[in-house]
């Protein structure tokens, strides 16, 4: 009895955490032709340039960790991201935890909403992330 | 995060008989012709040493091998992400005969960590490997501040430690030492490999472990297996892959009370199949059910979280009170089993959970950073009179008065009459006005139990007592070094020593 308790304690702050971020997500995700995709990568979606992060056009296998960095830059993440004094661990890009190793899709999904991985534990908010 | 060789287009076919293909041009040694659980093996990959995990317990063994002289480790870590649940933990290192225990005059030794954690540990624990780690200790905390980890500059004494031992790092994780051990093992050539979950062990006809099947491009979560290949160890494979309080359905079978609706502290992948995998090839499972959950652990958030250290940094000088009786109810820094239990024990009359009220002075939960972040992130809250304290949680304040009055005499007298609570580093700091505040409740956290390992971390043989040739463990995988309750700060001088000596091991056989 107790753990059911508990539990919903637990299910109870994912929710909130989840709702909370989805109140920011829908708008740069969109239907393409055959797939979502974000309104961002829209010249993506002519059906022939899944290879910008798969390796073929027929995607069948998940884009390298390192796929979105090469029109990203991952300095210019970190700085976008740098959290203020005394919170700088807390940078997605820069983390205390990882470092700047985390792959991109482990908190970014392109085709679907996606948690960051902070909120496993954390209840902190990064206001621009888009789920 | 470079994939070192993962999402390669022209990855060779694999388990290819001998006959039809030959020996790989990556491959240097002697060919097998057949092996143990094998009818014929290609090799697709072969490295001197071979590690399974990125943790603690591998980084170590990694970093020593390679200052013995080794050309060649590999580093094989399941998860998207480098460190395991060592880069979320607290940061927390005990050690005796440290600089800082110097600076602060405190008296330790090998042998009196090595009795507090029996004594913790109910009897059962193993005294030649703690005795063997706590030796060592010192000089694994030198390994991690020559690659670069960063600790505060005083001691804190946790819950079952007779003195002042443990070193943090400031950041208040492990990540504050993984970090630093990743660029290390970076800057000394050792490959690691992400996304590469170990699947088995390739036993040749003696029974000795030579090689691994290692799945490259294993996504979790998403089910994407990946490719076998087959990786050949010179030198011999290292299980360094953690525990398995993420597996519901095995650690329940140990301990039918930690079903899935009781949380966990740790991170998804700490699901153990590699400790099952050495069962398999006959390694003697120790002490499995006895499956530690953290007392300072908070229900107000996911995992670790931030509760968790505050807690044991203002444990010693705070009071946890029962929010029905306003009453203490355990020694607040007694070792985790015995502070869990007696939380657990915290219920309505239908049983359900309450969880108990951690009460500390500002004054004094300030000198750690972690108290500014549960009150920013709304896990911790603060409180000018001690009535509205009481009225926020729902304790009967007449009661929580006398209570709070009666530990500040405990203080005054330096004996705690209530919980025989050791009471030198709460010297001085009465719980006054304005408080602090968290919830506490236990969260599943370390698995003591895995497999058995002598002092040089050689795994044992079930059948003949025996090292199993070629197979090493390190770290939370391996069992029974701390019986039935470890001390906090205990699991990374374990880690750190057993990884090394797995890798002095290798290196002199």
């Amino acid at each position: 009895m107790m753990m059911k308790t508990l539990g919903k304690l637990a299910f109870l702050s994912v929710t909130v955490a989840f709702v909370a971020g989805a109140g920011l997500a829908d708008s740069t995700l969109e239907q393409f032709d055959k797939i979502k995709g974000r309104s961002y990568h829209a010249s993506f979606y002519d059906g022939e340039s899944c290879d910008v992060c798969h390796e073929t056009n027929r995607a069948t296998s998940l884009p390298a960790d390192d796929a979105c960095q090469s029109c990203h830059d991952l300095d210019d993440l970190v700085e976008a991201t740098a959290r203020p004094a005394g919170e700088e661990g807390q940078n997605p890009h820069d983390n205390l935890h990882y470092g700047r190793d985390v792959p991109c899709m482990e908190c970014h999904g392109e085709h679907q909403t996606r948690q960051h991985m902070c909120a496993d534990c954390h209840s902190f908010e990064y206001p621009n992330f888009k789920p | 995060m470079k994939n070192d060789g993962l999402h390669r287009k022209d990855r060779r076919a694999f388990l290819v008989g001998m006959g039809a293909t030959g020996v790989s041009a990556a491959f240097a040694g002697p060919v097998l012709a057949a092996s143990g659980n094998e009818p014929a093996i290609k090799w697709d990959r072969e490295h001197e040493i071979v590690i399974i995990g990125s943790g603690f317990a591998g980084l170590a063994a990694a970093i020593q091998a390679k200052k013995l002289g080794a050309n060649d480790v590999v580093i094989y870590e399941k998860m998207p992400v480098l460190g395991g649940n060592s880069a979320i933990n607290g940061g927390l290192f005990a050690a005796p005969g440290t600089p800082l225990q110097k600076k602060e005059g405190v008296t330790d030794s090998a042998d009196i960590m090595a009795a507090d954690q029996m004594k913790a540990g109910r009897g059962v624990a193993d005294g030649p490997l703690l005795k063997h780690i706590a030796s060592r200790a010192n000089e694994a905390l030198q390994l991690t501040i020559d690659a670069g980890a960063e600790y505060f500059p005083y001691l804190q004494q946790l819950g079952g430690h007779s003195v002042p031992r443990t070193y943090q790092t400031t950041v208040t994780s492990g990540g504050g030492i993984t970090q630093p051990l990743i660029k290390e093992c970076r800057r000394l050539g050792v490959k690691i490999v992400n996304r590469a979950k170990f699947e088995r062990f390739i036993v040749d006809e003696k029974g000795a472990v030579v090689g691994a099947v290692i799945n490259e491009g294993f996504y979790f979560g998403r089910g994407r297996k990946g490719k076998p290949v087959n990786v050949r160890s010179q030198r011999g494979v290292l299980i360094a892959a953690g525990g398995f309080a993420s597996n519901v359905g095995l650690r329940s079978a140990q301990d039918p009370t930690l079903t899935a609706e009781v949380p966990s502290t740790n991170m998804p992948g700490a699901t153990g199949e590699a400790l099952l995998e050495m069962f398999k090839v006959g390694a003697v499972p120790v002490h499995m059910a006895f499956i530690q959950t953290g007392p300072w652990a908070s229900p107000d958030e996911g995992g670790f979280g931030y509760v968790s250290n505050y807690s044991i940094f203002n444990f010693p000088h705070s009071i946890s009170v029962d929010v029905q009786t306003g009453r203490r109810f355990m020694d607040e820094i007694a070792d985790r089993k015995t502070r869990a239990d007696a939380q657990l024990a915290r219920r309505d009359d239908e049983g359900n959970p309450l969880p108990p009220v951690t009460i500390t002075s500002y004054e004094h939960a300030k000198a750690h950073p972690s108290v500014k972040k549960v009150l920013e992130y709304g896990v911790g809250w603060k409180f000018d009179t001690l009535e509205a304290l009481a009225e926020y949680h729902g304790i009967p304040f007449e009661e929580l008065k006398k209570q709070v009055d009666e530990y500040n005499r405990y203080v005054e007298k330096g004996v705690d009459e209530q919980f025989g609570k050791p009471m030198e580093k709460a010297k001085g700091k009465y719980i006054e006005a304005p408080f602090v505040t968290v919830r506490n409740w236990p969260k599943v956290h370390y698995c003591h139990g895995g497999a058995q390992i002598d002092v040089q971390a050689r795994v044992l043989d079930s059948y003949n007592w025996k090292p199993i040739p070629g197979l090493f463990a390190a770290g939370e995988v391996s069992g029974g070094t701390h019986g039935q309750s470890r001390l906090g700060s205990c699991s990374i001088p374990d880690c750190m020593v057993m990884g090394m000596t797995a890798a002095e091991t290798m290196m002199s056989a």
